[in-house]
């Protein structure tokens, strides 16, 4: 009968404010010309938001801010408005308002935004993320694991296959790493996107961080943001496989425990 | 076997606890009926007429269906009044309680019929889809349950102390009529020894590790063509009783709380009590909802349900003006309701379950799914605690019942 307060907008809130400390020491450096950016992301994409509720009815969410500041953090610098508003479209539309909202949507909004930009514009150059931007990436993956809002466990796999890395001596330049840490925490552990399942997280943590490894060994003129957006992208795109190899698992495990006779 | 983390969640409730020490206070109401909801459809033949006088635990009702399954009077008196549905579905049989009726004597002949006749038949809850076990069923395994964690549930092991006997007479007949029993109780010393036969689980202090469901799902599968049951562990001493003196114990022991209690406690009632006169005196001034249940999967009702064993108190509601036509068009259009994946979502279901993929084969109606992941050792009150912590909606209680329903027309 009564009910918890975890809706979905809880989740939603409680997720921009994990990503806070990023978003404060990203303002602390830019000032307020990237503030006036990521203004201009928030009405492209609550325009967007609008225009789904009136003409589909979904409701709008607060998860929308959360996609138009990575945005606004991480896209290539340079753009023209209609380059950027060609970029934020079809992200919002296609990997999130298209499916039915935040909680349907296969594919995070902001990685399928960065990704277009990064392909229709490559003379764009990409940010350069601040080391503190690392830093402040930790305490926001904290505030995020508390709350219960971003699963630990995607985090755990990325750390054990960076450890292997680091015991092989496998080194990434510490731009790399600063960009592939804000890129985990605020877009590869987010809940909707990554795998849903224990196994499957462990393995979607894992495989983006050797995804960034090989970028980072084998791409060589790549942007660090660029290259961990790329591995974000793929990483996803694999999250469901992810999943159904869990749930195999998880199954074959069972099925091992109880007996095939047992589960018929 | 122990865990070092228990997986489950303590789901807060205001209002004050049971007492600790205080021994149960026996109240038999005034009034008490045999209720059932019209989508249990359970259709029934009088036994006794309105008027009749009743001894406790004369069979009283018939199902249609099954002729062998009867229901029995839980307190002696008079049949007020029977309320039945469209089809002869039962809705409620009320009882007015004269105690000159006596006690009814079921004389035993072999376990099975003896059990059959004397009501005791419908404590024991069959899976997959949760119905009275069929006469003539042979479960594969029986699950005795001396554990419950719902929020504010009695503890069973305190309705055990001192029939111990009762109890162990009550396991050796279930052993009859099943090759496997376990056995799943929370801490302290082994209620049972273990055997070939009977297996001994713990259950943690955390919700949902004392329900049912999670160690069918985890021990032993339910599925078509071989049921699993369950019973509370109460009414396995209930059974030790019968067999022993002939009569259906009269009272069980019934948690009575709830945030909008001046003080909660312990009551020993007969099945089907009412639930106004339990609370009377008790209750905080103002409107009240009261519960057969825990707050969790309770139903709001006037007597205490079949298999119910606390009542829970909550504040009723404000109703809510009407939203705006805009608003409500938004989240009615929104249904069902996304579900975001959290730490305690996780935590919601017991036995390792991939909790996420379950809910959205639900939600989807993917019922080929839900049957492969083990929803079939599942019943509604397994998955109310998704429910408390999604706020989803349509509810996955009525989704799971709605599935289980549909696969149970398929199967037959």
């Amino acid at each position: 009968m009564i009910r918890g307060i975890w809706t979905r907008e809880t989740a939603a809130l409680l997720l921009l404010a994990a990503a806070l400390p990023v978003a404060v020491m990203w303002v602390v450096h830019g000032g307020p010309e990237v503030l006036g950016r990521l203004v201009f992301v928030l009405v492209m994409a609550g325009i967007w938001h609008l225009v789904f509720m009136l003409a589909r009815a979904q409701p709008p969410s607060f998860s929308g801010a959360h996609a138009a500041l990575l945005i606004a953090m991480l896209a290539p610098q340079g753009l023209g408005p209609v380059q950027l508003v060609l970029g934020i479209s079809f992200g919002v539309v296609v990997a999130e308002l298209a499916f039915g909202g935040w909680g349907r949507n296969v594919l995070n909004p902001a990685t399928v935004t960065l990704a277009f930009l990064g392909f229709g514009y490559p003379a764009a150059p990409w940010p350069e993320l601040q080391v503190t931007l690392g830093w402040a990436a930790i305490p926001a993956a904290l505030i995020g694991v508390g709350f219960g809002v971003v699963p630990w466990r995607v985090f755990a796999g990325a750390f054990a296959v960076a450890l292997v890395a680091w015991a092989t001596g496998a080194a990434l330049p510490r731009e790399v790493l600063t960009a592939a840490l804000v890129i985990l925490a605020l877009i590869v552990a987010e809940p909707v996107t990554s795998a849903a399942t224990h196994l499957g997280r462990w393995l979607n943590g894992a495989l983006y961080a050797a995804l960034v490894l090989a970028f980072g060994a084998f791409w060589l003129d790549a942007a660090p943001v660029q290259l961990a957006i790329s591995a974000a992208l793929l990483t996803s795109l694999a999250a469901p496989l992810l999943d159904e190899i869990a749930i195999a698992c998880w199954f074959a495990r069972r099925a091992r425990r109880l007996g095939r006779k047992r589960l018929g | 076997m122990t865990t070092l983390f228990r997986r489950g969640l303590s789901v807060p409730l205001a209002g004050p606890a049971l007492p600790l020490e205080a021994a149960p206070e026996m109240t038999l109401t005034e009034e008490s009926a045999i209720s059932a909801t019209q989508e249990a459809d359970f259709r029934v033949d009088l036994l006794a007429e309105e008027g009749a006088m009743v001894a406790q635990g004369q069979p009283v009702l018939r199902s249609r269906r099954q002729p062998e399954i009867v229901l029995t009077a839980p307190v002696a008196g008079r049949i007020a009044r029977v309320e039945l549905g469209p089809g002869r579905r039962l809705s409620r049989l009320i009882i007015f309680r004269e105690d000159a009726g006596g006690r009814h004597r079921h004389e035993g002949r072999d376990r099975r019929a003896a059990l059959l006749e004397s009501g005791m038949w419908t404590a024991f809850r069959s899976r997959p889809f949760g119905r009275f076990a069929a006469p003539d069923e042979a479960p594969s395994a029986i699950f005795v349950m001396a554990a419950d964690t719902r929020p504010m549930a009695p503890d069973p092991h305190r309705a055990l102390a001192g029939r111990k006997e009762d109890f162990a007479r009550g396991l050796s007949a279930l052993s009859e009529l099943a090759e496997r029993l376990h056995l799943v109780q929370g801490d302290g010393p082994d209620l049972a020894p273990t055997s070939h036969r009977l297996r001994v689980h713990r259950a943690g202090r955390l919700h949902p590790d004392g329900l049912a469901g999670s160690h069918i799902h985890r021990h032993h599968p339910a599925r078509p063509g071989r049921p699993v049951w369950d019973i509370a562990a109460e009414d396995v001493a209930g059974i030790g009783e019968l067999l022993r003196t002939g009569h259906v114990p009269q009272t069980r022991l019934v948690s009575v709380a709830g945030p909008a209690l001046r003080e909660a406690r312990l009551v020993r009632c007969q099945p089907g009590a009412d639930l106004r006169e339990l609370t009377w005196r008790l209750v905080t001034p103002g409107a009240r909802l009261l519960l057969t249940g825990s707050a969790l999967d309770g139903r709001e009702a006037q007597f205490l349900g079949l298999r119910d064993r606390q009542v829970t108190v909550l504040p009723r509601p404000e109703p809510a003006p009407p939203p705006h036509w805009f608003r409500g068009a938004l989240s009615r259009a929104s249904r069902p309701l996304p579900l975001i994946p959290t730490a305690a979502l996780d935590q919601s279901m017991a036995g390792g379950i991939p909790v996420l993929p379950l809910l959205r084969a639900l939600s989807a109606g993917d019922a080929e799914t839900v049957e492969r992941l083990g929803g079939l050792s599942l019943l509604e009150e397994d998955v109310a605690l998704a429910d408390y912590i999604t706020g989803a909606e349509p509810r996955m209680a009525g989704l799971l019942r709605a599935m289980l329903d549909r696969i149970e027309s398929g199967a037959a």
